[in-house]
C-alpha cells in the first residue's frame, strides 16, 4: 500500500499537468484503489502533510487526498488541521474546479472534523476560505455557502458569514456544484436570514426569508414555512407591519401561516398590546419550541414605537402623559426613554419642551447628489445587465424553441415556417422593446 | 331554488348586537298613530311589533293598535306573538306599562272562526289543486299554487307561501305569468325583511319583463301593414310602456332594498334616487313602504356617501324624488342644511328624529352607521377650505365639545378621510403641507431600489428553475416540466 501511495506522489510531483494528476487520480479510482488515498508514505511520512509545501501547484492532488483522508473513519488518522486550514487559505481555484464533487466532500468533512475534535466553531475560517476561493465570484451559489452558514449559525458566530451574505446569490452554474439541490439553496437563505437576524440587520434578514419562502416548488417545504414566520416576524419588529409577498408566493403557504397563531399574534399587533402578552403567554411553548420566542420579544418590546410612530401622522403636538396613556406605557420617563432613542435612531423627528410637550416635525426629505447619481448608476447597470440577459435568453435554445412552437399557427405556414421564424431577427426588435419597456415601468 | 327562511324575520336586526331604546319626548317628537296610517296589511303589524321593542314607552299605544290591525287579518298566530313582544317590552327597565289585563281583551271568538275559516280555506285550495294537477291544465294548476300561496301568506306561514309561489313557476306559460310570480315573491320577501334573496328576484322579474315586452312587440308586428293598425300598435305599445314602468319602479325599489339591507349605502341611495313616481308603486306604497320612507332612506344614503354636487344634481334636481321628500318635511329641512353647510342643525335634526329612524323597520340596524357617515363626510367638508383652524371654532359649528371633537377629528385622520394634523397643546388642526419635489424624489429612489431587489429575486428564481433546484413533493413524484417553468419565469422578469 505504502508503495502505492509512493509511487502516487511521484506522479503527482513529477507531473506539471494538470490534466495528467487528474488523470492518474481516475485511473486509481476506477481500479478501486481508492484507499491508497489515505495511506502514508514507505518512508512513514504524511503525503498530505509533503504536498502542501506547494499547495498552490498540488491543489488537484491535495484535494483528493485531503477529502478522502478526512472521511476516512478509522482506517486512517485524519489529516493535520493545520493542512487543511493551510489548503482552504491558498489553493488554486482553477485546479478544484475540475473535481467539484471532491470539494463538497471536503466542506462536509471540515463540518465533521471540527466537530469531532470539539470546537465546531473551527470549521468557520476554513469553510471562509474555501466559499471565497472557489466559484468566480460570490455571486454563485455551491454546495458549501449551505454547510458554512449552518456551521456559523449552529456555532452562533455571525460576523464571519457577513462578507458572504452581503453579495446576494444570482447565478447557479452546475459545472460548479453538480450536487447542489434545492435543499442547499433553501437552508442557505434561511440561515442566511437567520445571522441577519441575529445581528439585526433587518432588511437584508427579510430579503433572505423572503428567498427561502419565495423559492420555487410545487409543494411548500417545512423550511419556508418556518422562514415566512420568520419573515413575518422580522417585518413587525423592522417596520412595524408585514409587508406583501410576491405574486410567486406558494398560496399553499399563505394558507397555512393563516391558521397559525403567528397571523393571531400579528392581528393584535401593535396597538393591542395586552391581547399579545396573553397571546404569548398561552402559546409560550410554540413560540419556544420554534425557536421564535426571541424574535417575538423583540416585536413586543418594539410595539410601543410603532404605536408611537402612527401618532405622528395624526398630532403635531402632543403632551407626554398623552403619549404614555396612548401607547400603553405606564410612566412619562419611559416614555420619554423611548422617543429620545427613537430620535436618536432616527425613526422621529421631534422636539420635547421644558413643560412635556411633544412637537412632532416632519423630517425634510434631503438627498445629496451623490446619492442621486448613485441611484442612477445602480439602475443604468441594472438596465445593461436586463438587456445582456434579455439577448442571453433571446438566443438560447430554450427560448426559441418555445417561440417557433408557440407561434406554429401564426407565422406563414408550411415547412418553412418555423425555420424562418428562427433564422431570421423577426422577434428580436420586439422583444428589446419589451426589455426597455421593463426598465422603466 | 334555495329557500333558506329565517325563523327569526321578526326580530329586528339591531337586537341581537345590542338593544336599541328608542325614547319618545319633547326632543324626539314621534307620532305612533300618523306613522301607522301610512301602512296597511301586513307591514303595519310588523311595524308596530317593532315599535314595540325599540320604543317600550309608547308600547301601550302600540298594543292597541296591532290589536286592531289583527283583527283585520287573517293570521291569529301574531297573538301569541304580541303578548311576547309586549311582556318583553314591559321588562325593559324604566319603563312602566300597564299589564295587559287593562288592555283591551281578547277576541277570542274571532280567533276560533278565522282558525275554522282558515282551514276551510286551505282545504278548499289544496282539494282544487290536486284536482287541477290529476286533469294536468297546467294554467289552472298555476293559478292553484298562487292562490295557495297568497292564502299562506295571509295566514302568517311564509315559508309554505313562498313553496307554493315557487312551485308555480312550473306551470307559468307566458314570461307575464312569471313577471306575476317574481312580483309576489318579492313582496313576500320584502315583508320579511329577506335582503339577500331580493336581487335574485329582481334579476328574474326583468329577464321576463324584457321577455313580456319582446313578446308582446312580436304579437304587433304582422298586423304592421298600413298606416290605420301601426297607430293601434302604439297605442298598444304606449299601455305596455306605462305597465312596463308600474312594474319597473317595483323592481327598482325592490333592488334599492336589497342594496340597502346589505350596507351599499352608495347604489341604494342612486337606486331609490331612481325610483318612478309614488303612482307608479301601487298599493306597495302602503302594502310594504311609505314614500316617506323612500325619502328618508334615500336621502340618508345619499347623505352618507354622495359627494356635494352629486347630491345638488341628484335629488335637490330630481322633481320625481322631490315629491317623495315633500312627504317628510324635516328631510327638506336637513337637505337644506347640508347644502348650506349648517351641520349643527344637520346633526340635531338627526337626532331629534332617531326616534322615527330607529322604529323604521328596514332603517332600524342602519341608523348608527348611517349617521356615522353623515357626520364624518360632514366633518371632512367642513375642514375642507382650511389650512389651520382652531378646534373650539369646529365644535362650535358642530355642537360639541372641543375633546368630542378632537376625537372625532382623530379617528378620521387614521383612517385617512382627513389629511391633517391635530395640535393636541393649542387644540388647532392644521392642513398637512407636503413637500412633493421631496417626495417625488424619496418615491423615485425607494421604487429604484425595490425594482432592483425585486430583478434580483426573480433572477434567482429564474436561475433555480433552469437548474431544476425546485422543491419537489417528499415522494418525489416530479415531472419534466421545468422547461416550462424556466421559461414562464422569464415572463415573470419582464411584468
Amino acid at each position: 500500500m505504502a508503495q502505492f501511495a509512493d509511487n502516487l506522489i511521484n506522479q503527482i510531483t513529477a507531473t506539471r499537468s494538470i490534466s495528467a494528476v487528474h488523470s492518474v487520480f481516475k485511473t486509481f479510482i476506477k481500479e478501486g484503489h481508492e484507499n491508497v488515498f489515505t495511506a502514508m508514505l514507505s518512508n512513514g511520512q504524511d503525503p498530505v502533510v509533503y504536498l502542501s509545501q506547494d499547495v498552490a501547484n498540488h491543489t488537484l492532488g491535495l484535494l483528493f487526498l485531503l477529502s478522502s483522508r478526512i472521511h476516512a473513519h478509522n482506517t486512517a488518522p485524519l489529516p493535520p488541521w493545520q493542512v487543511v486550514s493551510q489548503f482552504c487559505a491558498q489553493f488554486s481555484p482553477e485546479q478544484a474546479r475540475l473535481v467539484p464533487e471532491r470539494v463538497t466532500k471536503l466542506a462536509k468533512g471540515i463540518q465533521r472534523y471540527a466537530q469531532q475534535s470539539g470546537n465546531p466553531a473551527l470549521a468557520v475560517t476554513p469553510l471562509q476560505h474555501l466559499i471565497q476561493r472557489y466559484p468566480p465570484d460570490l455571486s454563485y451559489l455551491t454546495t458549501i455557502h449551505s454547510i458554512f452558514l449552518m456551521t456559523c449559525v449552529t456555532t452562533r458566530n455571525f460576523t464571519p458569514a457577513l462578507p458572504i451574505l452581503a453579495v446576494p446569490i444570482t447565478n447557479i452554474d452546475l459545472s460548479l456544484s453538480p450536487d447542489l439541490t434545492y435543499q442547499d439553496n433553501l437552508i442557505y437563505h434561511y440561515t442566511g436570514g437567520i445571522a441577519l437576524a441575529a445581528l439585526k440587520k433587518w432588511s437584508e434578514a427579510e430579503e433572505y426569508f423572503e428567498i427561502c419562502v419565495t423559492s420555487p416548488g410545487n409543494h411548500p417545504a417545512a423550511l419556508q414555512f418556518e422562514a415566512l414566520k420568520k419573515l413575518r416576524l422580522v417585518q413587525i419588529i423592522s417596520k412595524g407591519e408585514v409587508g406583501q409577498l410576491p405574486k410567486y408566493t406558494s398560496s399553499h403557504l399563505i394558507r397555512l401561516f393563516r391558521n397559525s397563531v403567528y397571523a393571531q399574534f400579528l392581528k393584535h399587533y401593535p396597538q393591542n398590546q395586552t391581547a399579545l402578552r396573553e397571546l404569548v403567554a398561552k402559546e409560550k411553548a410554540v413560540f419556544a419550541s420554534e425557536k421564535n420566542l426571541g424574535l417575538i420579544n423583540q416585536a413586543i418590546a418594539r410595539a410601543p414605537r410603532w404605536v408611537l410612530k402612527k401618532l405622528t401622522a395624526t398630532y403635531v403636538t402632543l403632551h407626554l402623559s398623552d403619549i404614555a396613556k396612548r401607547v400603553g406605557i405606564e410612566s412619562e420617563d419611559e416614555v420619554r426613554g423611548m422617543l429620545l432613542s427613537m430620535i436618536e435612531s432616527g425613526e422621529l423627528t421631534a422636539h420635547i419642551s421644558s413643560s412635556n410637550t411633544v412637537t412632532f416635525t416632519d423630517p425634510p426629505p434631503s438627498f445629496t447628489k451623490a446619492e442621486v447619481d448613485d441611484v442612477l448608476r445602480k439602475a443604468q447597470d441594472q438596465a445593461r445587465l436586463m438587456s445582456l440577459l434579455d439577448a442571453e435568453v433571446g438566443r438560447s435554445k430554450e427560448f426559441l424553441n418555445k417561440v417557433s412552437k408557440g407561434h406554429d399557427n401564426w407565422g406563414p405556414s408550411g415547412p418553412g415556417g418555423i425555420g424562418m421564424g428562427m433564422d431570421e431577427d423577426v422577434y428580436q426588435p420586439a422583444s428589446m422593446g419589451w426589455a426597455d419597456e421593463t426598465m422603466f415601468s | 331554488m334555495d329557500i333558506d327562511r329565517s325563523d327569526d324575520y321578526m326580530q329586528p336586526p339591531a337586537q341581537a348586537s345590542k338593544p336599541i331604546i328608542a325614547v319618545v319626548d319633547d326632543a324626539h317628537p314621534f307620532d305612533l298613530e300618523g306613522y301607522i296610517s301610512n301602512y296597511t296589511g301586513r307591514t303595519a303589524i310588523d311595524r308596530l311589533l317593532h315599535v314595540m321593542h325599540i320604543c317600550p314607552g309608547i308600547a301601550a299605544e302600540a298594543y292597541q293598535l296591532c290589536l286592531q290591525h289583527i283583527h283585520q287579518s287573517r293570521d291569529p298566530s301574531l297573538y301569541s306573538l304580541l303578548f311576547q313582544t309586549y311582556e318583553a317590552a314591559s321588562g325593559t327597565p324604566g319603563v312602566t306599562l300597564p299589564p295587559m289585563s287593562e288592555l283591551s281583551q281578547l277576541d277570542t271568538k274571532w280567533v276560533d272562526e278565522t282558525v275554522a275559516k282558515n282551514q276551510a280555506d286551505r282545504t278548499k285550495l289544496e282539494v282544487e289543486l290536486k284536482t287541477y294537477t290529476n286533469n294536468m291544465i297546467k294554467e289552472s294548476i298555476r293559478m292553484a299554487h298562487r292562490d295557495l300561496g297568497d292564502h299562506y301568506r295571509a295566514t302568517g306561514d311564509f315559508g309554505t307561501s313562498l313553496k307554493h309561489y315557487t312551485k308555480s313557476r312550473e306551470f307559468c306559460t307566458t314570461s307575464q305569468h312569471v313577471l306575476d310570480m317574481c312580483m309576489s315573491i318579492l313582496e313576500l320577501l320584502i315583508e320579511q325583511r329577506n335582503y339577500s334573496h331580493l336581487t335574485t328576484y329582481v334579476f328574474k322579474a326583468d329577464a321576463a319583463l324584457d321577455a313580456a315586452s319582446a313578446a308582446a312587440a312580436n304579437s304587433n308586428a304582422p298586423v304592421q301593414g298600413g298606416t290605420a293598425p301601426t297607430v293601434t300598435a302604439t297605442a298598444n305599445q304606449k299601455k305596455k310602456s306605462a305597465d312596463r314602468e308600474v312594474v319597473q319602479a317595483k323592481l327598482d325599489l325592490a333592488s334599492a332594498l336589497a342594496q340597502f339591507g346589505a350596507s351599499n349605502y352608495e347604489k341604494a341611495a342612486h337606486a331609490f334616487l331612481k325610483i318612478g313616481s309614488a303612482k307608479e308603486l301601487g298599493d306597495w306604497t302602503t302594502k310594504l313602504v311609505s314614500p316617506g320612507d323612500i325619502a328618508i332612506y334615500g336621502t340618508l344614503c345619499a347623505l352618507a356617501t354622495f359627494s356635494r354636487a352629486t347630491i345638488k344634481s341628484k335629488i335637490l334636481e330630481n322633481s320625481v324624488f322631490g315629491v317623495y321628500v315633500e312627504q317628510e318635511p324635516y328631510v327638506r329641512e336637513l337637505l337644506e342644511a347640508y347644502m348650506n353647510s349648517n351641520f349643527k342643525v344637520v346633526l340635531e335634526l338627526l337626532n331629534r328624529y332617531s326616534t322615527r329612524h330607529y322604529i323604521d323597520v328596514h332603517l332600524s340596524p342602519h341608523v348608527n352607521e348611517l349617521t356615522t357617515l353623515i357626520r364624518n363626510s360632514a366633518v371632512v367638508l367642513y375642514f375642507k377650505p382650511f389650512a389651520t383652524i382652531k378646534l373650539d371654532r369646529m365644535s362650535a359649528a358642530f355642537g360639541w365639545t372641543v375633546a368630542e371633537t378632537e376625537g372625532h377629528i382623530v379617528n378620521l385622520i387614521q383612517s385617512g378621510a382627513i389629511q391633517g394634523r391635530v395640535d393636541s397643546e393649542n387644540k388647532i388642526l392644521h392642513a398637512k403641507k407636503t413637500d412633493y419635489r421631496g417626495e417625488l424624489f424619496a418615491r423615485a429612489i425607494k421604487t429604484g431600489s425595490d425594482i432592483q431587489a425585486t430583478n434580483r429575486k426573480l433572477l434567482l428564481r429564474m436561475k433555480l428553475q433552469q437548474a431544476d433546484l425546485i422543491v419537489k413533493a417528499p415522494k418525489g413524484q416530479q415531472g419534466g416540466g421545468s422547461l416550462t417553468d424556466a421559461s414562464h419565469s422569464m415572463f415573470m422578469v419582464g411584468e
